[in-house]
Order: C-alpha cells, then structure tokens, then sequence
C-alpha cells in the first residue's frame, strides 16, 4: 500500500512537473525601463505565482518600440504600447487579438478604456488598458518658491538653459500645441506651433530619452522645468526621494492611455494572458504605487483600493483636472513624417 | 608591404593562404555594401512584404532641402576637428615617448597610453558627463584651487562632444607617431643639430617629414570613425547633439526607413572617400 | 647636454604626464563612482559595495561581459590565424592583381563603422545570416583582419627572404619553412596583430550595435542601452573590473614580451 502511495505521489508529481513545464516558459516584454513591469519584486511575484518567466527588454521611442517588433518577429509575448500607436502596429501586422476571457481582471477596467476605438477593431481587443497619465510640467522643488501655473514657465529667462524636453517629434509638436492654445490632434496652426518651439530652443539645457536622464538632472541640480511624465515625476519622489513635483499647466496637458498588447508570433501567448492579468491587478497596482510611484490605474478596482487622498485620485481624478487634459489619439504616416520634419529641423538649427 | 622572395607568377600558390581570410571579407565586408548599395535604390525593403520598386528619391531626399547636407557638413567639421586636436595633442607625447624616455619607464607610459583601448569606450564617454557639468568634478576642483570664482559647465556643448571624442581618439595618434618616430635613427638628429640646425629647423625638415607615415595613418584612423559617429555626440552634446550620424542611426533603429538609411550612408562613404581620395597625392607628397 | 636640452626634455616629460591624467581622469571617477552610494553620482561621497554585489546577479549584465570576452577571444584566434596567412602569402608570393588584393584591405579601415555595420545589418537580415552573436562575430573578425594583415605585413619587411631560400635549400619543407623560420621571426608582430584584434572586437560597439538582438548583445550594446534607457551604476563596476583585469594581463603580456621598449 505504502509502495503504491509513494508510487502514486510519484506520479503526480511528475505529471504536475510535466504540466508546470508544459506551462511555463519564458515571457518576453517589451517595454520602457522602470516602468512596472521590471520591478524586481513584482518579477518575483509573477514568477512565484505562475512559474513563467520574465525576460524583460526595452525602448526609448514608440519608433524603436515598433522597429523591435517589425525586426524581431516571434520574439516577444508582451508589448506596451501607447494606445495612439496600437492602430499603427495593427496595421502592420504587429499584433494579435486578444481573447479577454483568458484575462480575469479585464472585466474589472474601466468600460471608457477598454472600449476605445484605439483598441479594439471589428468587434476584436487588441489592446489591454494598463495605465493612463499625463505629459505635463515637472519642476525641481530647490528651484521654485511656489509652484508655477502656466506653460509659459518654460520660457522664462530666469530659467534659461536650465529647461529640459524630451527628445520625441509627436510629443514636441503636441507640446507646442498645449503651449499654443491649440488641440493637439487637430493642429490648425503648425506656424504658431514651430514659432513656440523655435523661441524654447535656447532655453534647453538637452534633451531627455529616458526617466533615468531626467532624474540624473534634477539629482545633479541642472535643471528647473521640463516635461515630464506624471508616473515618472511620482516615482522621482516616492522611489528616488528627489525634490520633483508634478505641475498641470493652466493651459492643459497631453493625456495618453498605455495598453498591453500581445505580438503577432508570440510563442507564450498564454503566459502573456497570465503577465497582463498581474499586471492590471489591484494587488500588483497599489504595492507599485506606494512602493515606486505610478501613473493612474485603468482597473476601476485597482485605482478604489488607492486611498482617497492619493494623488492618482485625489488630483488626477478631478473634474478641473479632467477638463483640461487632452488625450492623444492616433496621428497618420503623413503626420507622422511632418513632425520629424519640423522636430529635426529645429534640432539642426539650434546649432 | 615588401615584394617576397620568388618572382611573379600565377596567383596559384599563394591561395590556400589568402583564400580564407578574402573569403571571410568578402562575406562580411564586399557583399554588404554591395547589398546597400542596392538597397538604397529601393522604395521599401523586400523582406517587410510590401510592393517595392526601384527609385532615386532616398537620394533626392538628402538633396531636397538644407537638413542633410547641414548636417553633413558638422559631422565632417567634427571629424576635422578631432583630427587636428589629436594630432597636435599626441604628436609631441609621441615624440618624448621615442625620443626622450628610455627602457623601463618609456615602456610602462606606453602601455598606460594604449590600455584604455582594453577598457570600455562608452564608459568613458559616459563617466565625462560626470567631470564636465556644472558642479561636477571639473567644477568643483576648479573652484577648489582658484582663488576666484569660474563656473565650468562644458556639459551637452559642442565642445563636450570635442572633448569625448579626442580623449577616446588621442591614443591612435600616440601609438601611430611612436612607431615612425621610434624608427629615426637618433644619429640622424644629431647630425642634424651638429650641422647647425635650430631646433625648429630639425623638427620642421627631418623630423616631421619622417614622422608623416604615422601622422597620416593616425589622421584616418580618427577622421574616418568620428565622420560616422553617433554614441559620443548623442551621450555629450544634449541639444547641439544632432549629426549626421544620429540620422542614420535613427532610420535604421527608430524609424524603420532602412532604404534611406543606406541611401544617406552611401552619399557619406563617397565624401569619405573623395577626401580620402583627394587628400592622398597631396600628403603623399608631403612624405 | 645643455640646459636647455635638459629644460625641454622636463617640460616633455611633464607633458606626457599631463596627457596621462587627462587620459586616465575619466577612469579613475568611472573607478570611484563603482563604489559611490548615490546611483545620480551625488556627491558628497558615500562608501559602497553594492553596486558589485548588484553585478553579482545581474544576470544580463553578466551575459553580455561573458558574450564580449568569447567574442573577443574567438575573433582574435580567426582573425590572427587567417591574417597571419595572408599576410605570409602576399609576401611570399608575386602575381598578377596583388595590389588589388592588398587594396582590398582598406575598405574595413578605410569606411566608417557607421556605415559597415548597417551595411552588415542589411545583408545579414536579408540573405538570412540574421543577427545575434554568429553575427557579431562575423563582423569583427572581419574589421579586425586588416589590422592583422598590416601589423603582421608591417613585421615582415624587416624579415629577409633569403633565409627562406637558405632553408629550402637544405632541404626543408615549405611547412617546415613556415613553422621553424618565418613564425619565429614575425611572431612580435602576430602577437601584436592578436592584440590589436582583441582590443578592435572588445570595444567594438558601432557594429555590434547594428548586430545585436535582445538577449544576445555584447557589454559595449548592454551598455549603451543603459546609458539611453536607464544607467545602472553596475556598469561601472563591471567597466572597473575589466580594466583592472586588461591592466594585469597588459602587464603579464609587457613581461613576456617587450614590445613598445623594445627597438
């Protein structure tokens, strides 16, 4: 009897360790750095819970984010992609649909996200909303009395070569639009746009590609102002103690809207469903933001286990606020081009 | 390079031991340029599954409007730059190397001069932001010392970039001039100054005209990378760091327009060549 | 000597001198940064080990140094044995088209690695040769090939072929020529080629750039990638051990041989 329990156990064992191999792999994601999904503890996390393993890799753009994709076919389970870029990667073949019912927390995001017309296309999900946030102001509190109201800041001479931007086209051309009181995804006037921009260039001090560049130059005292991301400028203070906070200009901010998609050619697609699930987990969102400092949650669940008082809440989740932010929606291949034109045009000529 | 000892006859002999090595380059030199050459005549790369069609517009895209030859333009004066800065920094280090310093010592500095090449260029580049920027190292002893109050903030500027590349570049010129200048025959110079040649005389008639073979190989080996090069400028120059390399760089890594990309390489391996080309009778003569 | 021999001579020396620490300033703060608590490089300074122990099981970072040193290592072996032959041939031999041949060195000098490596990434992506680490290597061996071909070249002139003859002579074998009377005579400079490879494949990052896939990359790509999307102050610890180790084989290397103080 004792011979045929152990035999038993054996035989268990050695299925459920077949099973767990035959579930676990490697998961691939492909993402900015510092951005959630390479939080050391929330690798180990996902890895305890699901045995899946996560290899992690990066981009600075969504051009070198789609690049990757287009150049490394079958490569990656998990991307993240800037939901005004999904359509683009849609249309290239980049990315699969997604079955949601695989995906349990998906019920729980917030019906505005996840039907955005960004993400799904005939009745199909090719997008999991993660996260959304702003592209505001960020200032180093050493510099500032008070903290300022509007834009113009940028341009003040007190704070000339001490201004960062980032090194993006769309994300310039948006933000001479803000600065310019115009829509960004409907720029009338580009003149007035290039104008703002060309009058900024003397006030930069360089441009920045990563958080990492951005928190070095605060940490070095080399700044006052710049663009910032809201999650970025969060984590700058909570998991960096850097003296940064966040400004929502009067003159509006550019919202954007993160979604996880899964690659065309995933060789883990179920171990995908599994990372996004802990990604858009309450659990996993709330240790993120206290622990390291993130934008707002599209889970309607995981943003009401935040404490009222919270930032994410609190601010980001005021009417005011909300009236003068404008989220981005996707721009075309003729726009796309314009922007780099202008944007490496102004580059150029600040020499 | 010497002529052996037998005389001209068929290839024949001679290639089991040249076939490998002409195989290998072929491979991974001649074939991918000529593939690039091709490819910059395209509309899309074959491989993305779209129609493509031969064309010429990556081409007129350089010529089309100020951008790409602006740009050109710094990334040779860049190259210049650097050249001129190395050689007038490491020709006279090279000189006290072969001419000065003896034995133990002359060897231990000359190991010092080329070992960084074993150490890691990006670092290096990198660890500059730290010594460059206001408050950063350069500052901070500076201030240090002085009595009065200087503010150093070289940190994302031109000469940043300037100072990066020639401190990555200089050793080429050391090692390059050591060698020519290790092979004058110190009696030479002697005679030189006993027959009542100043100093400069020497320098200027027998010695710099010697040393040229070194001076020149040094030149190309810096001109020719710093043309291309993108990390430096991109880690040092901040805003005044766009260049014709960061360009391409960006076609091939962001924006995905390889056609372009090879299109823009070609047009500056033909500048390079051409000024190689151009330079060469000249400094030949110059031997 | 004069005195104003001897003035110059200081001034030379104190130049050189200069021309060090402007070469080694950067080093020593990458060396002093590896042990700096603030991962921003605040100052003032704070005593750590911690960015050593991170290396210890930064798996990533530990990959792409073992992928750099294999890489290395393999290239110099092809590129100085191929290199070396060839080297032999052109000198050895006379025939029609060796200008030609001996041209065809330049290019991989002579053309910006900007312009190779995306050349590479082409032909490579497009003839199926695809990219990662069989790639990179291709690549090196072949910027390295010339360097060889010139240092091992530049060794032999200095080489007189009648000893060659004198052997054959006596009756020795092509091979035996080559092994007991060439190599012997020219190995300064394979061994200076050979180094010179290395130093060409392990600070390689323009080509391996353009080469690499994710996951396999070699330390100056993993690097670059830091420094754009997030620096780890790991890099300097592991850009710290590299060169103390390169200074310690310099030196075994510089006692073996005495190339530079020797004429």
């Amino acid at each position: 009897m004792t011979r045929f329990l152990s035999k038993l156990t054996l035989t268990t064992v050695l299925v459920s360790a077949f099973a767990i191999s035959a579930h676990a792999g490697e998961v691939h994601v492909l993402n900015w750095k510092g951005y959630g999904a390479d939080e050391p503890w929330a690798i180990e996390a996902f890895e305890k819970a699901t045995g899946h393993k996560v290899v992690n890799d990066f981009f600075n753009s969504e051009q070198e984010m789609l690049t990757k994709l287009r150049t490394n076919p079958g490569l990656y389970d998990v991307v993240m992609i800037n939901a005004a870029f999904t359509g683009q990667a849609l249309a290239e073949n980049l990315i699969q649909p997604i079955d949601t019912s695989k995906i349990p927390n998906y019920a729980d995001i917030s019906k505005e996200k996840a039907g955005s017309p960004m993400l799904n296309q005939d009745g199909k999900v090719f997008g999991v909303p993660w996260v959304w946030g702003l592209t505001a102001l960020a200032i180093n509190d050493k510099s500032f009395d008070s903290a300022p109201t509007s834009v113009s800041v940028m341009w003040d001479e007190k704070h000339k070569g001490r201004v960062i931007i980032r090194d993006d086209a769309v994300e310039a051309i948006q933000f001479g639009a803000i600065a310019s009181g115009q829509n960004i995804n409907d720029i009338k006037d580009m003149e007035a746009v290039k104008a703002k921009l060309t009058s900024l260039m003397p006030q930069i001090r360089t441009f920045w590609s990563s958080e990492n560049d951005w928190n070095q130059m605060v940490a070095s005292n080399q700044i006052d102002v710049g663009t910032y991301w809201s999650g970025s400028a969060d984590r700058a203070k909570t998991q960096f103690k850097l003296p940064v906070s966040l400004v929502i200009p009067q003159e509006g901010a550019v919202a954007w809207l993160d979604a996880f998609s899964i690659p065309a050619g995933s060789k883990n697609v179920e171990g995908a469903e599994a990372f996004i699930n802990y990604m858009i987990d309450p659990t996993f969102y709330v240790e993120w933001v206290t622990k390291v400092g993130a934008p707002v949650s599209a889970n309607d669940k995981a943003l009401a286990a935040l404490p009222a008082e919270s930032f994410n809440r609190a601010v980001m989740g005021d009417p005011k606020v909300a009236e003068r932010i404008q989220f981005q929606a996707p721009i075309t291949d003729a726009q796309r081009e314009q922007y780099l034109a202008i944007w490496q045009e102004l580059k150029v000529n600040v020499k | 390079m010497a002529t052996g000892g037998a005389s001209r006859r068929g290839i024949g002999p001679a290639l089991p031991l040249l076939a490998p090595a002409y195989l290998w380059l072929t491979v991974a030199i001649f074939l991918p340029l000529s593939a690039m050459a091709f490819f910059s005549f395209m509309t899309e790369l074959p491989m993305s599954g779209k129609d493509w069609s031969f064309t010429l517009e990556n081409y007129a895209a350089f010529f089309s409007g100020a951008l790409y030859p602006t740009l050109l333009w710094a990334s040779l004066r860049l190259g210049l730059e650097v050249t001129f800065w190395c050689l007038l920094i490491g020709f006279p280090a090279a000189y006290v190397l072969a001419k000065v310093l003896k034995g133990r010592v002359r060897e231990a500095i000359f190991l010092l001069v080329i070992l960084p090449f074993w150490s890691n260029g990006l670092v290096r580049i990198f660890s500059w932001a730290m010594v460059l920027r206001e408050g950063g190292i350069l500052d901070t002893a500076l201030n240090a010392v002085l009595p009065f109050k200087v503010n150093i903030d070289l940190m994302y500027s031109y000469p940043a970039v300037i100072i990066g590349l020639v401190h990555s570049y200089v050793p080429y010129v050391v090692l390059t001039c050591y060698l020519t200048l290790q092979a004058i025959d110190d009696s030479l110079i002697e005679a030189a100054r006993s027959l009542g040649a100043s100093r400069l005389q020497t320098l200027r008639r027998l010695i710099l005209p010697l040393a040229m073979p070194g001076l020149i190989a040094g030149g190309v080996l810096i001109f020719v990378p710093v043309v291309g090069s993108f990390m430096e400028p991109r880690i040092l120059g901040g805003r005044t760091g766009t260049f014709y390399g960061t360009v391409i760089e960006d076609q091939f890594v962001a924006v995905f327009n390889w056609p372009l990309g090879a299109a823009l390489s070609f047009i500056l391996l033909a500048v390079v060549l051409v000024i190689l080309a151009v330079a060469a009778p000249v400094l030949r003569r110059a031997q | 000597m004069t005195s104003t021999t001897r003035l110059l001579e200081g001034l030379g020396r104190i130049y050189v001198g200069l021309l060090l620490a402007f070469l080694y300033l950067p080093i020593v703060i990458m060396a002093l940064m590896s042990f700096n608590a603030s991962p921003f490089y605040q100052l003032p300074f704070e005593w750590t080990t911690k960015w050593y122990s991170d290396l210890a099981s930064n798996a990533q970072l530990l990959a792409a140094t073992w992928n750099s040193i294999e890489i290395a290592i393999i290239a110099t072996v092809l590129s100085t044995l191929l290199g070396t032959a060839a080297s032999i041939a052109l000198f050895r031999y006379d025939f029609r088209g060796k200008r030609f041949l001996q041209a065809l060195l330049l290019p991989p000098i002579a053309i910006p690695w900007l312009i190779t490596g995306t050349a590479m990434l082409i032909f490579f992506f497009g003839v199926g040769i695809g990219r990662g680490l069989h790639a990179i290597l291709l690549g090196h061996v072949a910027l390295a090939l010339p360097y060889v071909i010139v240092v091992v070249s530049a060794r032999l002139q200095t080489f007189a072929p009648e000893l060659e003859e004198a052997a054959r002579s006596l009756g020795a074998s092509q091979w035996q020529v080559t092994m007991r009377i060439t190599l012997p005579w020219i190995m300064p400079g394979v061994i200076a080629g050979a180094l010179f490879a290395f130093a060409v494949s392990f600070d390689q990052f323009v080509v391996s750039y353009f080469l690499s896939t994710p996951g396999q990359a070699t330390l100056p790509v993993e690097i670059y990638a830091a420094i754009r999307k997030g620096f780890m102050p790991e890099i300097n610890a592991v850009s710290t051990i590299i060169i103390v180790v390169s200074m310690g084989l310099m030196l075994v290397t510089a006692r073996f041989f005495k190339f530079g103080g020797e004429k």
